[in-house]
């Protein structure tokens, strides 16, 4: 394992903030290893990515503007990637871990025969070996896992877990051939349903609502006022999501987003542990709860026990006037 | 139809987890083992399934552990399953995800199935790959994070939930599926279902059985897995009871304020 690969998830030209964290980290590991960094962006969008992503440190940015990669399901990517793969040789692949990039790994892994590192926040190399550092079980215990050095390794990178550093001297965009690959599984319909959603991974405030708001009303006259008050974004658990309050695209936990904002705010959740560890890597962590014994009081920094319907639109007031 | 659900073993999430400090272990004893959340909701897919298509459809749980936890399996049953599969052995041991699926996808041909319904995440090892590599080592289609499913003439059409909204696909049988949990909450065992688990059979396979050889356990891994106690918790927080609600933001601001955040 000499060289880094990134892969660049991107929806109609647009990628995540993840990735520039997952660029500036793989020059790092690169460098370590003594090896090339190479992205590879895939579909009708990648050029415009690429223009996105030039100014990180990466040596090689690999394109395929194959229109194959937004009408099928995954099949084409790993294909590509597996490409890329074997192209470069032994490597360490990163993959945002998200919904996709898991069943990416997952599916990589067979073909590369590759070990895997799942959630990684830390990545360690000494002499040539890869060490992965993940948090696991809600944050009770932290697993190094090795990559065999002489195999194939991917690690599913924790978004919010790196830092994103610019720099280099331009990566060259080399643009390969669409390859003549079949697929079977062709995406009937696609719908977009939340539009928040990458505002709420990329948030510097989240300020989340539960079951103890009751309804969907208040996510729009109260939350969103306070969310907008620190320039945040609305999330909300599966509570209320399965309420239907919100879409599930603001959910946060295991089953939905990770998020780690430098102040997370919820209102009206017990903090379940798979709400917990989608949220616990938050910079500061404040709960509004009418019962001081939640669960959540065991592991914000701080807890205002009462009613959240009189303390939201006060607090509102006071952190718009701090603003100003 | 013959549809296999996999289910892991995994520790109670709700239970208190402590990590042996000479062994860097979790400590298992004093932490019920149950089937781990996620797996509930696939074999909740699988039995609705079975009651929509009808006929001689069955439904088998499989299950990769240790044979000492073999009853935590027995709730799968009382929900509803026919039969469970088990794959035990000592070799085993140490198996990380590479491995584990590649075991997994052996026992899984010899079983056999048309449709494989598997949970999309575990609550111990949390990786997410197991689905994915099950596909492609068992040569199957790979629909995840699936909310509805509908069978006609073999054609599996689904709607799979994203990051942002849904998608529908459709594919062809032999599949294998990942449910979301929108797919509907699992049942709960009833007792004429507790009192007939205990009656069905819950067969054993071996690595022997399923013809592995040495790609197995530790060994054949290709991951070296260290766990360990945390770092130390943040510091603990501040529990407060204001006096009346103005006084509650103005503890979150100063708060804040002293941490610099507004
Ligand atoms: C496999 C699996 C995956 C899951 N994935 C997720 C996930 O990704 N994300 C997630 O969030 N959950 C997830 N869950 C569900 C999780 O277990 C909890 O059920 C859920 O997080 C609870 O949401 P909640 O805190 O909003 O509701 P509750 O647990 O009902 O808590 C509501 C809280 O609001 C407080 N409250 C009520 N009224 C007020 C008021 N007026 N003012 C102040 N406080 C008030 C109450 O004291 C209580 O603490 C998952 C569960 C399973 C089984
Ligand atoms: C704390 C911890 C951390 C770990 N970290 C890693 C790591 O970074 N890399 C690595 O390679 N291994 C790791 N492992 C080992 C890994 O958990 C096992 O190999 C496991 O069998 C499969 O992985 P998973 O739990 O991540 O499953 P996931 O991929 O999260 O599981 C998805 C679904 O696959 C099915 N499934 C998974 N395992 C089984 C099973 N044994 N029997 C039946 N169905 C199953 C279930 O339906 C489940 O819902 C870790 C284990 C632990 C306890």
């Amino acid at each position: 394992m000499k060289n880094v690969i990134v892969y660049v998830e991107q929806k109609k030209g647009a990628t995540r903030k993840v990735t520039f964290e997952m660029l500036s980290e793989a020059r790092k590991i690169a460098d370590a290893l003594g090896g090339r960094a190479v992205a590879v962006v895939l579909g009708s969008g990648a050029a415009q990515v690429a223009e996105q992503i030039k100014g990180y440190p990466v040596d090689a940015i690999q394109l395929v503007e194959d229109p194959a990669v937004e009408q099928f399901l995954l099949d084409p990517i790993v294909h590509y990637v597996e490409l890329a793969a074997k192209n470069v040789g032994p490597s360490l692949i990163l993959i945002p871990n998200t919904l996709s990039g898991r069943d990416l790994a997952g599916r990589l892994l067979a073909r590369l025969n590759a070990g895997v590192a799942a959630d990684v926040t830390e990545i360690v190399v000494t002499n040539g070996r890869v060490e992965c550092v993940s948090p696991k079980l809600g944050g009770a215990l932290v697993t190094h896992c090795v990559l065999r050095a002489g195999d194939y390794g991917i690690a599913t990178i924790r978004p919010g877990a790196f830092t994103a550093a610019p720099g280099g001297s331009g990566a060259q965009i080399e643009r390969h051939d669409v390859s003549n690959a079949t697929y079977a599984l062709a995406i009937e319909r696609d719908v977009e349903e939340g539009s928040g959603e990458m505002a709420l991974e990329e948030a510097p405030v989240v300020i989340a609502g539960g079951r103890g708001m009751g309804g969907a009303e208040p996510f729009t006259s109260m939350l969103k006022p306070l969310a907008d008050a620190f320039g945040g974004a609305v999330g909300a658990s599966r509570a209320a999501a399965d309420a239907g309050w919100v879409s599930y695209s603001l959910q946060i936990g295991q089953t939905g987003k990770t998020v780690s904002p430098p102040l997370y705010i919820a209102v009206g959740i017990s903090g379940a542990i798979q709400h917990k560890v989608g949220m616990r890597a938050s910079g500061t962590i404040v709960a509004i709860n009418k019962d001081a014994s939640a669960p959540i009081a065991e592991f914000a920094d701080l807890t205002v026990v009462g009613d959240a319907f009189a303390i939201v639109p006060e607090l509102t007031k006071l952190v718009t006037a701090a603003k100003q | 139809m013959k549809i296999v659900v996999t289910v892991k073993l995994v520790p109670d999430p709700n239970g208190v987890k402590n990590i042996d400090p000479a062994t860097k272990r979790l400590v298992r004893a004093g932490v019920e083992t149950v089937i781990n959340p996620y797996d509930e909701y696939a074999l909740e897919a699988a039995l609705q399934l079975k009651e929509r298509v009808g006929g001689d459809s069955t439904v088998t749980v499989f299950c990769m552990s240790p044979e000492s936890l073999k009853e935590s399996l027995r709730k799968a049953l009382a929900m509803g399953a026919d039969g469970a599969v088990m794959l035990s052995d000592a070799a085993l041991e140490g198996s990380d995800v590479w491995a584990s699926a590649h075991a997994m996808s052996l026992a899984l041909k010899r079983i056999g199935f048309d449709l494989l319904v598997v949970g999309g995440l575990t609550d111990d090892g949390s990786t997410g790959a197991v689905p994915g590599a099950l596909a492609e080592f068992l040569g199957v289609p790979c629909l995840t994070n699936v909310r509805k499913i509908d069978i006609a003439d073999g054609k599996v059409r689904v709607e799979r939930e994203t990051d942002g909204g849904y998608q529908e696909v459709t594919g062809a049988l032999p599949m294998l599926v990942t449910t979301a949990l929108t797919i509907g909450e699992p049942r709960y065992p009833s007792l004429k279902g507790i009192m007939g688990a205990k009656k069905k059979p819950i067969e054993m396979l071996s690595v022997a059985d399923i013809g592995a050889g040495d790609a197995v356990g530790a060994a054949a891994s290709k991951t070296e897995l260290l766990s360990f106690a945390p770092p130390p918790a943040r510091g603990a927080g501040k529990i407060v009871t204001p006096e009346d609600p103005a006084a509650g933001a103005a503890t979150i601001l100063a708060f804040l304020q002293e941490k610099k955040l507004v």
